[in-house]
């Protein structure tokens, strides 16, 4: 069922357009590793703070409530690619073992957000108060570096795997054409 | 031309090289657009941009570190690759701009809490460079062997 919808998505007239022209694939995968870099730095300064090893002269609280808003604007743009690019060439993707990783450490890192939520991100006034950085606060931004950055590094796999030609429906736009398009 | 390079020996190698690279520059990048964002009233109204600056300036040094090296390392393994690619020579330029810019105007200009005209022309000017860093990057692996500019305009 899953591997039929990814096939009736990819030849929609709108992914089908996104997928044959040569420079849209591309600048939507620059444009979601760009956000990926712009907003990750929040991600990365959240999480050491939590762990007490950047911006320690600033509050949690500062530092958690005043990215809370940017970082879901940055998860949206870096997801909205993500959708763009998966719908493009959704039934190479749905064979593809790093892709299928990468949607478990993502559905991990939704699970830690929801488990963390009461105790961590929305406690951050508690944690001020402790003498010490509570070691569930500590265990919390670990593992979502750890989730992250596994995250990236199954994003990164999902372009070394060969696509297998003889189950595929679609044609992705072969890179060779265009230089034989500039000899016409 | 003939001297072995180590990294082309392993499959893995390269894949994990990037890894590095991409996790560097989230550093490096992602660090310094934190400064942007608050040049551009964009988030984090409590501290002053000199105040973040300072807080994340050692995380922007060993990200850069760490992105130029990996960066080298991946550069090493096809250097005729990269050298005969135009969105890779447009890549070091805006590299090289966007490092020049990021140490001596955006610097100033984020230490001296800079009016707000000038901050946002410095915050617009940094994330633009860095922007087509990111896409030089990208598009270097789309483009073929030997594609010039001129080649490039060509295509409709």
């Amino acid at each position: 069922m899953i591997l039929s919808f990814a096939q009736w998505m990819q030849a929609t007239a709108f992914f089908s357009a996104l997928r044959q022209s040569w420079f849209v694939y591309p600048a939507i995968m620059a444009t979601h590793l760009l956000a990926i870099a712009l907003f990750g730095g929040m991600v990365l300064l959240t999480n050491l703070r939590l762990l007490g090893l950047a911006m320690t002269d600033r509050s949690v609280s500062d530092v958690v409530g005043q990215w809370r808003v940017p970082k879901r604007i940055g998860l949206i743009i870096v997801a909205t690619c993500g959708i763009l690019m998966l719908g493009s060439k959704a039934e190479e993707y749905y064979y593809n073992i790093f892709f299928r990783t990468k949607i478990t450490l993502l559905a991990l890192m939704f699970l830690h957000g929801w488990y963390f939520r009461r105790s961590v991100y929305y406690n951050t006034e508690e944690i001020d108060k402790a003498p010490e950085i509570p070691i569930r606060v500590k265990v919390a931004a670990s593992l979502s570096l750890v989730l992250w950055a596994s995250i990236a590094c199954a994003g990164r796999g999902i372009g070394y795997i060969d696509p297998p030609l003889n189950k595929l429906h679609a044609q992705t736009f072969p890179a060779a054409t265009v230089l034989e398009r500039t000899k016409r | 031309m003939f001297i072995h390079n180590p990294l082309n020996d392993s499959e893995l190698s390269f894949p994990i090289l990037e890894c590095i690279h991409i996790i560097g520059f989230t550093f490096s990048l992602g660090t310094i657009a934190v400064v942007d964002f608050r040049l551009l009233d964009w988030g984090m109204p409590h501290q002053k941009p000199s105040q973040l600056y300072q807080d994340t300036a050692a995380f922007t040094l060993v990200g850069i570190i760490v992105m130029i090296f990996s960066g080298l390392l991946l550069f090493s393994s096809d250097p005729d690759m990269y050298y005969l690619n135009v969105a890779f020579d447009l890549k070091m330029v805006f590299l090289l701009l966007a490092i020049l810019f990021n140490y001596t105007i955006h610097r100033s200009a984020v230490l001296e809490d800079a009016g707000s005209r000038r901050a946002k022309a410095v915050g617009w000017i940094s994330l633009g460079l860095w922007s087509a860093v990111i896409f030089g990057g990208i598009f270097l692996a789309f483009i073929n062997e030997g594609l010039s500019l001129k080649n490039l305009l060509m295509i409709r």
